[in-house]
C-alpha cells in the first residue's frame, strides 16, 4: 500500500501542476488552460492529495503516517520537476494514469 | 545591509548560507549515508554471516559464548541480530581487579580504562566472528556530529553553529523566495543563472519539510550541550540525577554479586518481556552478575515501531524470574524530545520509509551544494566585466570544487581503503579514515591550485569512476559480490553495490554537462562569432 500511496501523490501533484497555467501550456498548448478546467484539475490535485495522506495512515499509523506522507510529496514533486517536464513532458500524463494503476496491483497481489 | 525587509533577509540568507555551505554540505553527505549505517557497516565486513537464526535461539548461543569467554564479568550486554544485522553484538564489563594497569607510557586509550570486553558473534554457530577491522557506517554517523581529527567538543559546538545558521538560511529563504507557489514545479534548463536558481528554489522546497525538520531536531540531538544551564541550575550537584529521572531510563546496577546460582533459560525470560508488551519484539538484554544468585536481566525493547527514540525496557530477577521494575513512563518534554530524536534518527523507519528519508537527505545535499555554486554563477559577471577573477571568487569556485565534486571522491575513496588496505594491518580502522581525508585533501589542493571548469569536470569523472569501480574492487578482493548476492538474493548487499553504480552514473552524467557547458554569450560575442563564421565561410568559397 506504500507505493500506491506514493504513487498517488504523484497524480496528486500531476494534477496541481495542471491546474498552473504554465504547465497546463506545458502539455496542451495555451488554448487548453480555461479556468474552468484548471479549476477541476485543482479540486483533483487536493482530492488525490488527501486520498494518499490517507492511505499512508492507513499503512503506517498516525505517528509514522505523516512522515511517509511528506516523504511521497518530495520525491513525486521532484520527480515532476527535475525530471518530467524539462526532459519528458510527454510522459507525465500517461504516468499520472499507470502509476497509481500499478501501485493498486501491487497492493492487491502482495495481500 | 541593504534597504528593505525582503533584500536584508536576501542577504542574510546569501551569507549566512555561504559561510557554512561547504562544512553543512560533509554533514548533510555523512548524515544521509548514515541511514543506512547498518547496512554500510555489512557490506564493509563481507566475512559476517549472511543469514539468521531465531532470535530465542540467538539468544542462548550468546549465554553460552559469554559464560565461556567472560564468565568472570560484572555485566554482558547482547544486542540480538536483525534483519539488518545478522550477527550479533556485545559487549561485557570486567570486575576492577582484572583490568590490569596500563603500561609505562601507553596511553589509557580504550573507554572505562579497558574494562569492556567485545565480540561479534555468528548466531548460527555460536562462535566468534574474525571480521576485519573497520567503523564501517558508524564512520561517517560520528563524522557528521563529531568530525574528524578535532576535539569531540570543538566539533558539536562547529556542527551547531553550521545547523543554527541552516536554520536561519532556511527561514529567510523561504521569505526571499517571492513566487513559492507559482514556481513550485519550476525548472527551466539551459538558462544559466536563472536554471541554478530554480534547481536550488525547488531542491529547498520539494524537500522543505525535510530540511526544516532535520536541522531543527539535529540541534535538539544535542540541546544538553548548547542550551546546559537549565540542568546545572535545576541539578546543581550531581546533573546524571537529571538524565535519569528525565530519560525515565533504567537505574544501573552497582549492588556486588552475592552467591551462586542458575539463572532461568532465557527464552522464558524473553518471553515474559514480550507477553508484558503484548508481543513487541526484545532488541537486546543486559544481564548483570551472570551466575549469582542476585542476578538480574534488563530487557529492552526492539525500536522500530515508534516514532520516539527512548525505547521501554523491563528488569527481572533472572533466577526467580520476577519482574522487579518496568521504565517509568516518560513525560510530556521528554517525549516530545524522544519523538524528534527519533524523527532525527529514523530508527523507525522500515525499508520504504527509509528509502525516501534517504532520497530526501540527497536533495538535501543538492540544495547545499545548488547553493554555494549559485553564489559564484552570480558573481561571475561582475568579475568578468572588469577582466580579473578577484580573491573572493576564485576562494569560492575552488571551495566549491573541492567541496561538491571532491567529497564524493572522498566518499568513494573510503570505501576502496576498506577494500584493499591490508587485512591484518594495525590501526586499520584510523588508515580507512585516512583514506577519506586523503583523499579529499587531495581533491581540495587540486582545485585551489586550478580552479577551472575542466577541474570541475574531471573531478566529478573521477569520482564517478571510483563510485562505478566499487562493485569491480568488490567482486575481486571478496566472495560477497553482485555475482553472489544477486543470485542469493541478498538485497542488502546487492543493493549497496547497485547503489554505487548508480552514484557513478549520476556523477558521469554531471561531469558531461559541465564538460559540454557552453557560457552564454553576450550580444557583442555574438556578433563577433557570426563575422567569424561569415569570413571562414568567405574564405572557403575563394578557395574552392
Amino acid at each position: 500500500m506504500m507505493l500506491l500511496a506514493i504513487t498517488v501523490s504523484f497524480s496528486a501533484f500531476t494534477a496541481l501542476s495542471l491546474a498552473m497555467d504554465r504547465h497546463q501550456a506545458d502539455l496542451h498548448g495555451k488554448a487548453a488552460a480555461t479556468p474552468t478546467r484548471r479549476r477541476a484539475w485543482r479540486w483533483l490535485g487536493w482530492a488525490l492529495l488527501a486520498l494518499s495522506f490517507g492511505l499512508c495512515v492507513v499503512d503506517h499509523g498516525w505517528a509514522a503516517g505523516p512522515v511517509l506522507w511528506l516523504g511521497a510529496l518530495t520525491i513525486s514533486g521532484i520527480l515532476i520537476a527535475f525530471g518530467l517536464y524539462p526532459f519528458r513532458p510527454r510522459w507525465i500524463a500517461p504516468l499520472a494514469w499507470a502509476l497509481p494503476a500499478l501501485g493498486l496491483a501491487v497492493t492487491l497481489f502482495a495481500r | 545591509m541593504k534597504n528593505g525587509f525582503r533584500q536584508s533577509m536576501a542577504w542574510l540568507h546569501t551569507w549566512t548560507g555561504l559561510l557554512v555551505g561547504w562544512l553543512l554540505l560533509l554533514i548533510f553527505m555523512a548524515g544521509t549515508a548514515s541511514y543506512y549505517r547498518e547496512e554500510i557497516s555489512r557490506w564493509m565486513r563481507p566475512e559476517l554471516p549472511r543469514s539468521t537464526v531465531d532470535a530465542d535461539v540467538a539468544a542462548e548461543r550468546a549465554i553460552t559464548f559469554l559464560q565461556h569467554k567472560a564468565p568472570q564479568a560484572e555485566s554482558w550486554n547482547v544486542s540480538l541480530p536483525d534483519p539488518r544485522n545478522p550477527a550479533m553484538r556485545m559487549f561485557w564489563r570486567n570486575p576492577e581487579s582484572m583490568v590490569k594497569p596500563p603500561a609505562e607510557g601507553e596511553k589509557r586509550r580504550r573507554r572505562g580504562g579497558g574494562r569492556f570486553g567485545d565480540a561479534t558473534v555468528d548466531p548460527n554457530s555460536g562462535q566468534e566472528v574474525a571480521a576485519r577491522e573497520t567503523r564501517g557506517g558508524d564512520f561517517f554517523y560520528r563524522l557528521h556530529f563529531d568530525l574528524h581529527y578535532i576535539p569531540v567538543l570543538w566539533a558539536r559546538y562547529l556542527v551547531g553553529f553550521c545547523a543554527m545558521f541552516m536554520l536561519v538560511a532556511i527561514i529567510t529563504g523561504v521569505i526571499t523566495h517571492k513566487k513559492i507557489f507559482k514556481d513550485f514545479f519550476t525548472f527551466r534548463k539551459d538558462k544559466g543563472l536563472r536554471s541554478w536558481l530554480d534547481f536550488h528554489n525547488v531542491s529547498a522546497v520539494m524537500a522543505l519539510p525535510y530540511h526544516a525538520m532535520i536541522t531543527y531536531t539535529g540541534i535538539v540531538t544535542l540541546m544538553f550541550m548548547y542550551l546546559p544551564w537549565g540542568v546545572s541550575v535545576a541539578y546543581p550537584k550531581d546533573e546524571d540525577a537529571f538524565f535519569s529521572e528525565a530519560f525515565a531510563r533504567l537505574a544501573d546496577i552497582d549492588t556486588p554479586s552475592e552467591g551462586r546460582a542458575v539463572a532461568l533459560p532465557i527464552q522464558q525470560l524473553l518471553d515474559s518481556a514480550r507477553a508484558e508488551w503484548k508481543g513487541a519484539d526484545v532488541g537486546g538484554f543486559t544481564l548483570y552478575h551472570p551466575g549469582a544468585a542476585n542476578a538480574v536481566i534488563d530487557i529492552q525493547q526492539r525500536d522500530g515501531k515508534r516514532l520516539s527514540v527512548d525505547t521501554p525496557s523491563l528488569r527481572y530477577n533472572a533466577v526467580t524470574g520476577a519482574l522487579l521494575e518496568a521504565s517509568p513512563a516518560a513525560g510530556g518534554a521528554t517525549q516530545t524530545r524522544g519523538v524528534m530524536y527519533g524523527l532525527h534518527l529514523a530508527r523507525f523507519a522500515d525499508w520504504g520509509l527509509r528509502a525516501l528519508f534517504f532520497l530526501s537527505g540527497l536533495v538535501g545535499c543538492l540544495m547545499v551544494a545548488s547553493g554555494v555554486v549559485l553564489w559564484a554563477v552570480k558573481e561571475r559577471p561582475k568579475h568578468a566585466k572588469s577582466g580579473k577573477i578577484g580573491f573572493g571568487l576564485r576562494l569560492v569556485d575552488a571551495l566549491n570544487i573541492g567541496a561538491v565534486a571532491g567529497l564524493p571522491i572522498a566518499f568513494a575513496a573510503y570505501f576502496w581503503g576498506n577494500r584493499l588496505l591490508p587485512l591484518q594491518m594495525a590501526e586499520r580502522s584510523t588508515a580507512e579514515a585516512d583514506v577519506f581525508f586523503y583523499a579529499w585533501g587531495a581533491a581540495l589542493l587540486a582545485a585551489f591550485i586550478w580552479p577551472k571548469r575542466m577541474m570541475w569536470a574531471w573531478q566529478l569523472y573521477l569520482g564517478a569512476a571510483l563510485f562505478a569501480l566499487i562493485p569491480v574492487v568488490n567482486a575481486l578482493t571478496t566472495h560477497a559480490h553482485l555475482g553472489v548476492t544477486l543470485r542469493s538474493g541478498d538485497w542488502v548487499l546487492a543493493g549497496f553495490d547497485l547503489t554505487m553504480l548508480a552514484f557513478g552514473a549520476m556523477l558521469a552524467y554531471c561531469g558531461l554537462r559541465m564538460q559540454r557547458w557552453q557560457p552564454a554569450l553576450s550580444a557583442a560575442g555574438k556578433k563577433r562569432q557570426a563575422a567569424a563564421k561569415a569570413q571562414q565561410h568567405a574564405g572557403a568559397e575563394v578557395g574552392a
